[in-house]
Formats: structure tokens, C-alpha cells, sequence
């Protein structure tokens, strides 16, 4: 799932320059999947991405190894590490322990300086994080304790479709029609789709509706601080084309969406990390 | 000496009345750690989660009380009565009609409500509360109300974690009051020793549904949030004003509660906001935490315009809805934790 950079090289020539390097990891522990992203000063040397399952412990040390592995870097040369994400805590040798809201205005400030609103839609929430015009967080919302509107209620969705979630952006655009799912609740809605398709509804207009209603309370939560352009969409759920276009067409603007939507956050906690200061905090 | 259980909403109830009468005034305030249903049976699951929390404490220890008095609070609060009636098991369940308004009529409503109390527990428990006996009961609130500001105050300068705070507070309208003062007093000692303000810490007002369990003082504390002042009955509401020593006690416990910081249950709205505004004067602090229980309707009521207004002052303001669980929600820490960075 990731993607990295044969940048040893790289690293140890800046070393033997006699230049200082920083080489930071952001961990995003998320409440589905962990994320990692390795830099070296801005650049990203490397990404991935892994399921966290039960253990988050073993998930942020597993996707670590592999990723250190990869890049044929040794832990001892990485500098500083910062966690984020659900499973921050459990990060033990993170030299700091910062919220996701943060990690996500810095990854997305990082492909984008100019962002002034970041919608986030992850495994367990959705936030939308306005930025001032320093680039900093100036306010935020989170959905309530419930997964309507977020990854888990994609997943639900998907399985009482039987289709696989990478194709619900695909399907989404061939739909005739957008039906209303009007459930706020995750387990009610998937009744509701259930009845849908028992009334021969097609797949493709009730994976419609699905965006639209995730849309619709995305849109809704937004409006409580206010909207600024340009908006960065980040997140695992931003790789679904259905989404994206469901959301602008709500909202009447453009999002970026950038490459590395589904590790933006891991991205803005190794940024983090390279402004650490000292070893650590 | 035995406990007599009352159940309000802010500070409606005149402890000093059964004082005088002999007992030791405690306020209901249910438990977080106790599953609810047994008060479930007769209360909807859509209903303030702290209420079928406080009746199931009423159904569990109304044994071990002289008796039960409820005031004129919240909707729930009020309906709840009727439900204890018929569900708990007490042989003096008393309802004091604390009016919602404040002017001379309701004042001289209140003076009529207060009597029929008194008069009630005269003949039930065959005790004489006079004059005599409520003044120096008001004297013992004063006494204790002065401790309690007191020791709030140092919050703003010393290193008082929130749970502390919090311990006090719940005794203070739980605990035999004389007991409580000598506790009071060696606590003012050891607060006043305390290292200063902590660096790692800052400073928030909290508003909203009262707090009633550890745990979620707890989170406040570990996210960094040191609460500074509060707008609770929990809390300072409930030692902000001295009863008058002067005069007809029944007056002047009349008159106290004119003046007590505003719960939500009363308008208008502005009251509150005055109030809330005066403590943010009088102790600067960096950010506003204004928390709801969930299905509290007073302060869902509240909110828009209070938050609205606290906002265009120019202060950080979070609001989070709670369950009533001592298990605190990640979502919540996030939350709370990113409020305190970005402040």
C-alpha cells in the first residue's frame, strides 16, 4: 500500500557533506489503520499504510520495521518521531504525542500553504479543521461519538451491498439517480439500504444516496465554523471519487485532494517532528 | 446523626432548614459506576442519564435517609418526583416548590413554601427548628461558603489538579458540615503550600452540566485543562453568596436564593451570561470548556446563545456533549487535547 524512495543515498551523502539532516517518522494510529510517513528535512522519503487491528502496539512497530526496512534505514538514525491518531499513546518512543486535528492542518498546509479549511473523514470520525492565515488551527469540529458519515459506515454499507469499497467511487458515478438515505444512524441506514435493494433499487443510485447522506452531514458540521477556500480534503475516505463530488457539489467549490490523502496525517506529525526542539519534549 | 437526601438542580434547597432540624443535609448526585437499571424500569433511556442515575441511588439507599426533598428544578427534575413517589421507599418524601422567578411575589411564595417545609418536619419527626437553631445553621454555611471560596480561589495560582477540586466540592454538600469546616480548614493550609500555577497547565472556566463523577475531571486534568473558575452548582454556584446573619433566617434564606449564580433552569438567559462574564473578569483564563451531559435540555437550551456570545467576546471555546460513563470516550480526549493546543 505505500510508496518509498531508495534515499539512503541521499542521506548519507548529506551526512558526509557535513550537513545537517533531519530524519523525522510521523505514526498516524487510526481506529482501522496505521499509517507511516518517513522525511528527511521536507522531503518524503517514504509512506505506507497497514491495518492496526487489535493491537496498536504491534501495528505502529510492525508498519515501522517494515518501513525503516525498506528504506534501509536503521531506527538509531531516525531523530525524532512524533505519534498521532486514536492510538498516539501507545507509541512509546515518540518524542511527543500530538492530536490528529494538528497533524492533518500541518500535512495538509504541507501540500498546500495556502489551505485555509481541511475536511478529514477517517475510519471512526470526520473532522473539519479551519485555518487562520498564519496556517494555524484557528477551529474545529469532530462528529459526535457515532460512525454515520465516516470510513466504518462505508464499510457497513459495502458489505450489505456486496460491493467492494474501492468501486463505490466507480459505481457512484454511473448512477441515474441519487436516492435519499434519510437514517442518521449507521445500523439504521443499513436497514434502510437493505430495504432499497429489496425494492429493486440499483446499487449504483443507493451508493448515490450513501455519498450524498455523508455529504450532507459533512456539509452540516462545517457550517458550524464557517467555510474559507482553498479546501484540502484528506483522509482514507478522500481516495473515493464519490465522496469528493458529492461534497463539492454541496458545497459549490473545489477540493484538492492531495496524492497522499490517506497518510496526510502521518505526513503532518513527521513535519512536526522535524520542528521538535531539542531530542525531545 | 442521620442524612437527609434532597435532589436539585442548582441550590434550591435549604440545607439550613434540616440542619436545624438535626440532620445532616445530602445532596443526591447518583453514581457514575452503577448501571441504571433498575431506575430504567420507569425511566426512558432518552432521559437525563443523571436522573435515573440519582433515582437509582434513591431505590438502592432510601433506607438509610430520614427522609427525601426534591425542589422545583429541571423538567426532569420535577417529573422525577411523581416516579420517586411511587419507587422509592421513604417514609417523608417532600417536594418544595422553589419558585422560578424573582420578584416580591415569588420571594413571599418562597417564605410560605419554606414554613410548610419546616412545619412538615416538625410534626413528622417531632424536632423544633427554631430561630435560634437556623441562625447558627446559616452561620455554618457562611463559615463553610467562605472555606470553599477560599480554597476555589487558590485554583488560579496554585497547583490545585481538578480531581482535588473536585473532591471537595462533592463533599461539601454531602459531608456532616462541622466535620467538613475542620476538613476545610486543614485543606486551606495544605493548598496554600502548594507549588504555584504549573507551566504544563492551562487555564480554563467550565461551564455546563454539572460534574459529578472524578473521571471526567480527570480527562479535563490529563488534557491539560486546569480549571480556574466554574459556572457548576457543583462547584462555585453553590458558595459564590453568604446567606444574610441578620434578621428573619426564613428572609434570609429567601433572600440567598435570589442571589445565587442562575442555574439553567431560569430565564432570562442574560442572567447567566452576566454571571459568567463577571468570573472571566475576575480571572483571566485562556479558553472556555462549556460540556453537556447528554439529554440535559436546560443547557442544550443555553447553548447556541451562550457559546454565540462567549465567542464574539473573543474567548477559545470548545462545547462537548458527554455520556454519563466513567469510560471517556478517545473522541473526547482528542478533542479536549487538541482545544488545548491550539489555546
Amino acid at each position: 500500500m505505500g510508496f518509498f524512495i531508495s534515499n539512503i543515498d541521499l542521506i548519507e551523502q548529506s551526512w558526509s557533506k557535513g550537513k545537517l539532516s533531519m530524519l523525522s517518522v510521523g505514526l498516524d494510529i487510526g481506529s482501522i489503520t496505521t499509517k507511516i510517513a518517513v522525511m528527511q528535512d521536507k522531503k518524503i522519503l517514504g509512506t505506507d499504510v497497514a491495518f492496526t487491528g487489535y493491537s496498536p502496539e504491534k501495528a505502529w512497530k510492525d508498519i515501522l520495521e517494515k518501513m525503516l526496512s525498506e528504506l534501509k534505514l536503521k531506527e538509531s538514525s531516525v531523530d525524532r518521531i512524533v505519534s498521532t491518531g486514536y492510538g498516539r499513546n501507545n507509541v512509546s518512543i515518540a518524542q511527543k504525542k500530538i492530536t490528529e486535528i494538528l497533524c492533518h492542518a500541518e500535512g495538509a498546509r504541507h501540500f498546500l500553504p495556502k489551505v485555509r479549511s481541511v475536511i478529514d473523514i477517517g475510519g471512526q470520525d470526520s473532522k473539519f479543521i479551519r485555518m487562520d492565515e498564519g496556517g494555524g488551527v484557528a477551529d474545529f469540529v469532530m462528529n459526535d461519538k457515532c460512525s454515520a458519515g465516516t470510513g466504518r459506515f462505508l464499510e457497513v454499507m459495502a458489505r450489505a451491498l456486496e460491493v467492494p469499497l474501492n468501486e463505490f467511487g466507480t459505481m457512484s458515478d454511473r448512477a441515474k439517480n441519487t436516492v435519499r438515505i434519510s437514517s442518521m444512524c449507521t445500523v439504521f441506514a443499513e436497514s434502510e439500504v437493505i430495504s432499497l435493494i429489496s425494492k429493486g433499487e440499483s446499487r449504483e443510485n443507493i451508493i448515490a444516496g450513501i455519498h450524498d447522506s455523508i455529504a450532507s452531514r459533512m456539509v452540516s458540521m462545517m457550517g458550524r465554523t464557517g467555510v474559507m477556500k482553498p479546501v484540502v480534503m484528506t483522509g482514507g475516505v478522500a481516495k473515493n471519487i464519490g465522496i469528493r463530488k458529492a461534497l463539492e457539489k454541496r458545497l459549490g467549490i473545489k477540493l484538492d485532494v492531495p496524492e497522499t490523502a490517506q497518510v496526510n496525517g502521518a505526513i503532518g506529525a513527521a513535519i512536526l517532528a522535524q520542528n521538535l526542539n531539542g531530542s525531545s519534549s | 446523626m442521620e442524612r437527609f437526601a434532597y435532589y436539585d438542580t442548582g441550590h434550591e434547597f435549604p440545607e439550613e432548614i434540616v440542619m436545624a432540624a438535626g440532620f445532616i443535609p445530602y445532596k443526591i448526585l447518583g453514581d457514575v459506576h452503577e448501571l441504571t437499571d433498575p431506575a430504567d424500569r420507569y425511566v426512558h433511556n432518552y432521559i437525563c442519564p443523571f436522573s435515573r442515575s440519582a433515582l437509582t441511588e434513591g431505590m438502592m439507599h432510601s433506607d438509610e435517609w430520614a427522609g427525601i426533598a426534591f425542589c422545583h428544578g429541571c423538567d426532569t427534575t420535577n417529573n422525577q418526583y411523581d416516579i420517586w413517589k411511587r419507587h422509592v421507599k421513604t417514609d417523608f418524601l417532600y417536594w418544595i416548590n422553589t419558585p422560578a422567578n424573582n420578584n416580591k411575589t415569588a420571594r413571599s411564595f418562597h417564605v410560605r413554601e419554606l414554613k410548610r417545609f419546616i412545619d412538615h418536619l416538625e410534626k413528622k419527626f417531632n424536632v423544633t427548628i427554631s430561630t435560634d437553631k437556623l441562625k447558627e445553621a446559616i452561620k455554618t454555611s457562611n463559615k463553610l461558603k467562605s472555606l470553599m471560596r477560599q480554597l476555589a480561589s487558590l485554583r488560579s495560582s496554585k497547583d490545585i489538579p481538578n480531581p482535588d477540586y473536585h473532591a471537595i466540592v462533592r463533599k461539601s454538600v454531602q459531608m456532616p458540615k462541622d466535620q467538613l469546616i475542620k476538613e476545610l480548614e486543614s485543606t486551606l493550609k495544605d493548598w496554600k503550600k502548594r507549588p504555584d500555577f504549573p507551566k504544563d497547565r492551562v487555564s480554563v472556566l467550565v461551564t455546563g452540566s454539572d460534574i459529578t463523577y472524578l473521571e471526567w475531571m480527570e480527562v479535563l486534568e490529563n488534557a491539560g485543562l486546569r480549571i480556574v473558575r466554574d459556572d457548576m452548582s457543583l462547584g462555585e454556584r453553590y458558595f459564590a453568596e453568604t446567606i444574610p446573619e441578620s434578621g428573619d433566617p426564613i428572609e434570609a434564606l429567601v433572600d440567598y436564593n435570589s442571589r445565587i449564580p442562575q442555574p439553567p433552569t431560569r430565564l432570562p438567559f442574560e442572567a447567566r451570561l452576566d454571571y459568567l462574564f463577571k468570573c472571566l473578569r475576575e480571572t483571566p483564563v485562556k479558553g472556555v470548556v462549556f460540556q453537556n451531559l447528554k439529554f440535559c435540555e436546560p443547557h442544550l437550551l443555553d447553548l447556541p446563545y451562550m457559546t454565540d456570545q462567549i465567542k464574539k467576546a473573543g474567548y477559545k471555546l470548545i462545547t462537548i456533549e458527554r455520556e454519563y460513563t466513567p469510560v471517556i470516550d478517545q473522541q473526547v480526549v482528542s478533542r479536549l487535547e487538541t482545544f488545548r493546543e491550539i489555546i
